[in-house]
């Protein structure tokens, strides 16, 4: 019996259908709750504000010290900082380098937190054992007095470092978690079935394995993009980072500094990048809600 | 964000450097109650031991010394009496006698004697104070000290190499009690010194050797009860706060009022402002805040500010051997853009005066040292005059931006901490005034000061900030810039000798001297060497000289200059010195010493 297979050709575009089914199902379950939209427009506004904001200002944002911790006005809309520079220009020109520095670690956290849980849970013996020895001694690395001591060693002068230093440091939960997921599912019969087929380790963690993890790794993909966010804003915060950058974490830490916790003046340049990360963090959870449903089939209402 | 931590330390580094008489009302120095101060860190396990950097000793209050320095901008010999009720120097400045208070007693009752003082004075060497260096030959070293009676003791400068610091030196020696410590310094100590002092080549080695381990050991002990000769003797410490009860046996225990002080931590900026903002401190050493939290301070009752000189300045500092910056119309060009006052607006707006010449000096000092200000160069701002020192020193401007001769974006890279905010807050403005004129100039902050003391010492910064003119003496201040910082060590011969950039502490790397229209060839270093062993009359030149050179080749742009300003309230306490009163550059416990600081009448 012969049986014929149909295989694509290059011009054949058998991802579209695919890619399109992925979009019109995620608009399908953003529409199903209205909080899903608010967040996805929120985490839409921040990513805008990241990529387009900073071509809005100048280079160098003017200063007027004689209008220091002003109040919010016509002119300044959350008010001026402490050499009067607008706050409104330091938050949007300030989130570039905390949205990449997050999304490059939380990716840097996935890709490699995933490779490795994936990796070590198909392949288990002599691998899974090194692997996880090596995560579980990234684990136990506290993280932020390890980065306390790194930045006496980095200047973290852009956000790729930053990024990369982070995720470096924090994928070892992520891998762990895929391992166990992966274990799980190397004893289900579609997997059992894949290896009696003869087909590749390759090919079964990418095409068998990671498609069922894929809903943890993307929510974590995200949540990772918040926490994130306020360990480098809490590291700006502490000063023990260089303060070069506009950056939220040093807005605050100025603000602090500068006594507007005891005195109110010039309140609004203290909220405005607190308001910001909680806005972004709110915008997130939201957004997770709706993909954990377009990842999971299992949680599809229709 | 221990802003305050600036001038703090400043003030410590000025050796013995630390109000609106605020009432007239009827006031007793008998009234007892707590006065609550704010001096220092408090480090529960810190010994009792003045010589120790975390001490449980308190300057003014359970620590003494011979006398306290009124830190006169031209005069640092000038002294009110402490342990030395008074005191008489020969003419040439190299035999001291003091004669110590008649009726100074420990707080344990027994009598404070020359034994004392020549005890004080062997651990002085061994602590390797400036008067008291156990080598042989030793520019403006002590070289003997003699009992005279039980109340009087004499001193012995080096007289081949007197130095005019050496009088000021001893006076600032702390003095410990015999009964207590002598147990701790071997009997034989003054025949070490000796050996040291005079002894053959090996002997003086051995000796040496023996008093700085002794040196070593004496650093960490302290008596596990305190016995103080001052007003105050520590009853106990916690992390947070030093108690202290009135010694009875004072010898001015009269004039104490509090029968207790309470010494917060110096923990940061924001918890002293909190326990201002309560009205729970009656006094507190400099404390730098923002124009609204004084305002909030000074609405909180009985809270009021006296404020006086102080010989402390907020400076870039250059490192010249990091090109362009080794280049002075780089250095020149570069003060003539910067705003100072707008600088000190942002940086250090209730604590600071913008200082008004590059020239090394406060304005205080300036006029105290009579420096003519007709030939310094202000550096107002004027991009057209930075544009032409650019240009000479080979800078091009390209679409507005400054570039380096080889086409390289011209950078500024300017390092604060985060400990000092005013420091981050006027390198902020720096950076966006350089940046406005078309300058790269990028702001990093080291994490504490304690590293970015290290890394500046290692010559890591390009362009720093940097505490100059430190006073009261003329030596003092220029030694800042011209110093061991910049190359220029002081021999034991009296002389100087230059380091390159990179060595023996040499982080500013000026050159060794520099042409000057007017001044000619001038080594810097060798002036302020000068400073240290000439009169007053032929310091005021060498200080006017140095203030030309320094203005002409700017190793340094000073942005403000520090007001000595101290928070007290008058709801517990009246009779705090006035506005710009000496006393005001040292503690509290030194106040009361001095008969200020009352009880109020209830």
């Amino acid at each position: 019996m012969v049986t014929a297979v149909e295989i694509p050709t290059g011009n054949t575009p058998a991802l579209t259908p695919a890619r399109r089914g992925f979009w019109r199902n995620l608009w399908r379950v953003l529409r199903r709750k209205p909080t899903r939209v608010a967040g996805a427009v929120i985490v839409a506004l921040f990513v805008v504000m990241g990529v387009v904001g900073p071509f809005l200002y100048p280079a160098n944002l003017p200063t007027d010290p004689g209008n220091a911790y002003a109040g919010p006005s016509g002119s300044h809309l959350l008010g001026t900082d402490f050499q009067g520079t607008d706050v409104l220009a330091l938050l949007v020109t300030g989130s570039r380098y905390v949205l990449v520095a997050a999304v490059i670690a939380a990716a840097c956290t996935v890709v490699v937190g995933t490779g490795i849980g994936l990796y070590a849970g198909y392949r288990r013996g002599g691998p899974d054992s090194v692997l996880m020895r090596i995560t579980d001694f990234i684990i136990t690395i506290p993280g932020l007095p390890l980065l306390l001591v790194l930045s006496t060693l980095w200047k973290y002068s852009n956000p790729l470092t930053m990024g990369l230093v982070l995720g470096v440091t924090g994928w070892g939960s992520v891998a762990r978690a895929v391992r166990s997921q992966t274990l799980s599912l190397r004893e289900r019969g579609f997997i059992e079935a894949a290896r009696g087929l003869g087909l590749s380790t390759a090919h079964v963690v990418r095409k068998e394995l990671l498609p069922n993890v894929a809903p943890y790794v993307a929510m974590n993909l995200l949540i990772s993009v918040t926490v994130y966010i306020y360990l480098e804003v809490g590291l700006f915060f502490l000063g023990v980072l260089p303060f070069n950058e506009n950056n939220w974490g040093v807005m605050i830490s100025q603000a602090v500094q500068n006594g507007v916790t005891q005195t109110g003046q010039g309140l609004a340049y203290l909220l405005s990048p607190l308001v910001a990360i909680l806005l972004l963090t709110l915008g997130i959870v939201l957004l997770v809600d709706a993909m954990d449903e377009v990842f999971n089939p299992r949680l599809r209402e229709d | 964000m221990r802003r305050t931590a600036v001038a703090a330390t400043a003030l410590a580094l000025c050796a013995t450097l630390a109000a609106t008489s605020c009432s007239s009302s009827s006031s007793s120095s008998k009234g007892g109650g707590t006065f609550t101060a704010i001096l220092t860190q408090i480090d529960s396990k810190a010994p009792i031991n003045p010589y120790n950097q975390s001490t449980n000793s308190f300057r003014g209050y359970n620590a003494m010394m011979l006398g306290w320095s009124k830190n006169t901008a031209t005069d640092p010999n000038k002294f009110y009496p402490a342990i030395a009720k008074s005191w008489e120097l020969s003419p040439d400045g190299t035999k001291l006698t003091v004669h110590i208070q008649p009726n100074a007693k420990w707080s344990d009752g027994k009598p404070v004697t020359g034994d004392d003082l020549k005890l004080s004075a062997a651990v002085a060497y061994a602590e390797g104070g400036s008067a008291f260096a156990a080598i042989p030959g030793t520019a403006g070293g002590t070289v003997d000290v003699k009992v005279i009676d039980d109340k009087t003791v004499e001193f012995d400068q080096n007289a081949t190499k007197p130095l005019n610091t050496w009088f000021a030196n001893v006076m600032t020696m702390y003095v410990l009690p015999a009964h207590v410590w002598s147990a701790q310094v071997p009997s034989d100590i003054w025949d070490t010194i000796h050996t040291a002092l005079t002894g053959s080549a090996a002997d003086a080695k051995t000796a040496q050797d023996t008093i700085t381990a002794l040196g070593k050991k004496l650093i960490g002990w302290g008596p596990d009860k305190d016995v103080s000769a001052g007003p105050f003797t520590l009853t106990r410490v916690t992390t947070s706060e030093a108690l202290l009860t009135k010694n009875k046996n004072f010898y001015d225990a009269d004039k104490i009022a509090p029968s207790q002080v309470v010494i917060k931590n110096y923990q940061d900026n924001s918890t002293i402002v909190n326990l201002l903002l309560k009205g729970e401190i009656d006094g507190s050493v400099y404390v730098a805040v923002s124009q609204s939290q004084l305002d909030k301070i000074l609405a909180v009752k009985g809270n009021q500010v006296v404020s006086g000189a102080s010989p402390v300045q907020a400076s870039l500092v250059f490192n010249e051997s990091k090109k362009p910056f080794d280049n002075v119309h780089v250095r020149r060009g570069l003060a003539y853009l910067i705003d100072r006052a707008q600088v000190t607006k942002v940086g250090e707006s209730s604590s600071g005066k913008a200082s008004p010449y590059p020239a090394g000096l406060t304005a205080a000092q300036i006029q105290g040292w009579g420096v003519s200000t007709s030939g310094l160069n202000a550096y107002s701002v004027d991009t057209a005059k930075a544009a032409t020192e650019f240009q000479q020193a080979g800078l091009k401007q390209a679409g507005g931006k400054w570039t380096l001769p080889d086409g390289k974006p011209f950078t500024v890279p300017i390092q604060t901490t985060s400990d000092f905010n005013d420091w981050t807050s006027g390198a902020s403005n720096v950076a966006a005034q350089l940046q406005a004129a078309g300058v790269d100039a990028k702001v990093t902050a080291s994490s504490d000061y304690a590293t970015y003391l290290a890394d500046l010492a290692a010559g890591k910064f390009t362009v720093s900030w940097w505490l100059t003119a430190l006073g009261p003496s003329a030596y003092n201040i220029y030694q800042r810039l011209y110093g061991a910082a910049n190359g220029w060590t002081l021999g034991t011969g009296g002389g100087v000798a230059h380091s390159a950039a990179g060595q023996s502490g040499n982080w500013m790397g000026e050159a060794e001297s520099a042409d000057v229209s007017g001044l000619g060839t001038v080594n810097p270093g060798e002036l302020t060497n000068q400073l240290s062993q000439v009169p007053p009359d032929q310091q005021k030149q060498i200080v006017a000289k140095l203030a030309a050179f320094t203005n002409d080749q700017v190793p340094a742009i000073a942005m403000w200059d520090y007001v000595n300003q101290n928070f007290v309230n008058t709801n517990r306490f009246t009779g705090f010195p006035p506005n710009d009163a000496d006393v005001l550059r040292q503690p509290q416990g030194v106040w009361m010493q001095l008969g200020y600081i009352k009880a109020k009448a209830k």
